[in-house]
């Protein structure tokens, strides 16, 4: 188990960066394309680009935020749960999103490769955008083994010295 | 079985998986909303729509702002933009009988005009002002309630994550919503300060007087601080004039913020990795919510029960204003239990029809339920910013900190009585805009 943490560990911290280094990215042209627009015209498929990269951050932060907590639930009930039922429900609920995430990371590649297949390009500026999307099944992907990892960590809980 | 009946069923189900099985919100109305897509229509139209919905909500460029803005209010935070302006505050307003508390308010409000996080705004204020408070004897409940409230204003001002969210739901323009909230906003603001002076009227022992300052004094406590403000005034003057899109307005206020961090060395290394990852995070996370609340939307879609439960509501036999009182009661008891931003993305679909259809504008609307879901930010059992406060002013009790939020939940009353009695307060700024 603790080979699947480092593993989630080192993936979330390369995408995440990855993300990061979108999020600039997007931030650079926008100000480019207001800059630019004033003198001469604004830069073409800037929409597009911001569109696509805005998926890439999202999508490559997925992992991280479950591995982080940051998905707001609704706890209010399952704290004054008693122990046993409160591991049940956590079994419960990483098992049942880890597969639901499995499935729509599945799909999601499944709907890059008609892209591909299809040869689909962007409106404006006519390129292949199907590796975004792939990026995003991608995304879906480790998420759903980020909640996967959380499913083992309580079906198989370690002993206290072992942590 | 009627669809009207499945959409029931469906919302049914989605709040049981929230609440007994604590799912979290985005991916909880995501797999309601599959299976009730899927079992309404087909197996392989749910995975179709799931996949389509996942890569156009993901890909989408008016969700672009999110990450921008937040980056922006990030930026912000780690700077220490909101010590500066709590200073500020301080040094203009201290001297006067719960002049601290009412500081605090400000710089709250300030510090809303660039971040929206009210945890971040409590958990800065909380560091900054009460130990203030407390040198100067303040009564704990006035120090505590003064910061808990006053952090709700994050949500309430532009940039707004949960005002972008509503316009991006409903398809009102957010430049209109960012301005009432703005009116909103102030109001709000202005009436939490005059909670604190009049709670000081009855109690004067609860605020003492601080020290005077000079003029000179008033003036350098603004270097620091005022920067940013004139961000803020550049984004949203950008906006009223449409030089900019929202999505524009985001980048130029974070590529500014940087820029201002890194000139007045505010801005390490660290920092600004840090913000990075906040941002990635907290925007993720607001994302998948409404990627969840964009499927759930679709299931609820297609058993028509939005349309159905608008046109129902406008034949009960009650007057507009109560049917809108009623809707406020559910989204306040809603606020109380479950996060804004959540209870928003789930009951707009509901809602907002509702609005419509008896002829309430639907930017009065959107500012309006902004205004009355984040009283729950500081209402138990939820109460997020209250607990950050609490948790952090480690002298005082959790319950005088809820105490002394309660003096001040009469302001959120009367600021949702005027916003119904006077719609102009938050209609005024945005129909300029027309």
């Amino acid at each position: 188990m603790d080979l699947l943490i480092r593993i989630n560990k080192f993936l979330n911290k390369m995408l995440t960066l990855t993300g990061g280094a979108f999020l600039i990215g997007m931030i650079l042209l926008t100000c480019a394309n207001i800059f630019i627009r004033q003198f001469y015209i604004p830069i073409r498929g800037t929409f597009e680009l911001m569109g696509y990269a805005g998926a890439v951050v999202t999508a490559f932060a997925l992992g991280y935020t479950q591995f982080t907590n940051g998905h707001i639930s609704v706890d209010v009930l399952v704290n004054a749960y008693p122990k046993p039922l409160k591991r049940f429900i956590s079994i419960f609920n990483h098992g049942v999103c880890s597969a639901f995430f499995f499935i729509t990371a599945w799909h999601v590649a499944q709907k890059a490769l008609t892209l591909k297949n299809a040869g689909e390009l962007s409106e404006t500026l006519r390129i292949i955008y199907y590796p975004f999307t792939f990026a995003v099944a991608f995304g879906c992907f480790i998420l759903a083994l980020a909640l996967f990892t959380d499913f083992v960590k309580v079906v198989l809980p370690q002993k206290e010295g072992k942590k | 079985m009627s669809l009207t009946l499945v959409g029931i069923i469906g919302i049914l189900l989605l709040l049981f998986i929230l609440f007994v099985f604590g799912i979290p919100v985005g991916f909880a109305m995501g797999l309601v909303g599959f299976a009730g897509f899927s079992y309404v229509i087909s197996l392989d139209a749910g995975f179709n729509m799931l996949a389509t919905v996942t890569w156009d909500t993901f890909s989408k460029y008016g969700l672009t702002v999110i990450p921008l803005f937040i980056f922006m209010g990030q930026i912000a935070f780690y700077s220490g933009v909101n010590e500066k302006l709590y200073t500020a505050a301080f040094k203009w307003v201290g001297h006067v009988r719960g002049g601290i508390a009412m500081a605090t308010v400000m710089a709250c409000a300030a510090f809303a005009a660039i971040c929206g996080s009210n945890a971040a705004t409590a958990a800065t204020m909380t560091t900054v002002a009460l130990p203030q408070m407390n040198k100067y004897n303040y009564e704990p409940m006035l120090s505590t309630g003064a910061i808990a409230c006053g952090s709700t204003l994050g949500v309430v001002i532009p940039p707004s994550v949960v005002l972008i969210i509503i316009g991006l739901s409903t398809e009102q323009s957010i430049a209109k919503l960012f301005y009432g909230g703005l009116g909103a906003g102030i109001l709000l603001a202005f009436l939490l300060i005059v909670t604190v002076y009049v709670l000081c009227s009855i109690y004067p022992s609860w605020g003492p007087v601080g020290e005077k300052t000079t003029f000179k004094e008033k003036i350098k406590s603004l270097t620091g601080a005022v920067e940013m403000l004139i961000l803020f005034l550049v984004v949203m003057v950008g906006l009223y004039f449409g030089l900019f899109t929202p999505t524009e307005a985001g980048a130029i206020g974070s590529f500014f913020a940087v820029v201002i961090g890194l000139v007045q060395k505010n801005l390490s290394w660290n920092d600004f990795y840090n913000s990075i990852f906040d941002t990635l995070k907290i925007s993720c996370m607001v994302i998948v919510i409404i990627t969840g609340a964009m499927i759930f939307g679709r299931f609820l879609a297609i058993t028509r029960i939005p349309f159905d439960i608008a046109d129902w509501v406008v034949t009960l036999p009650f007057s507009k204003l109560t049917i809108m009182a009623i809707i406020f009661l559910i989204y306040m008891i809603g606020g109380a239990v479950m996060d804004a931003l959540a209870l928003l993305l789930i009951t707009i679909p509901i809602f907002f029809p509702v609005a419509v259809e008896l002829g309430y504008d639907p930017i009065w609307f959107g500012v309006t339920i902004t205004i009355v879901t984040t009283l729950g930010a500081v209402t138990p059992p939820v109460g997020a910013t209250t607990y950050v406060v609490g948790g952090m002013a480690k002298d005082v009790p959790l319950e005088r900190v809820f105490q002394g939020v309660a003096y001040f939940l009469p302001a959120y009353v009367l600021c949702v009585i005027l916003m119904m009695l006077f719609p102009k307060m938050v209609l005024f700024l945005p129909n300029l805009l027309n």
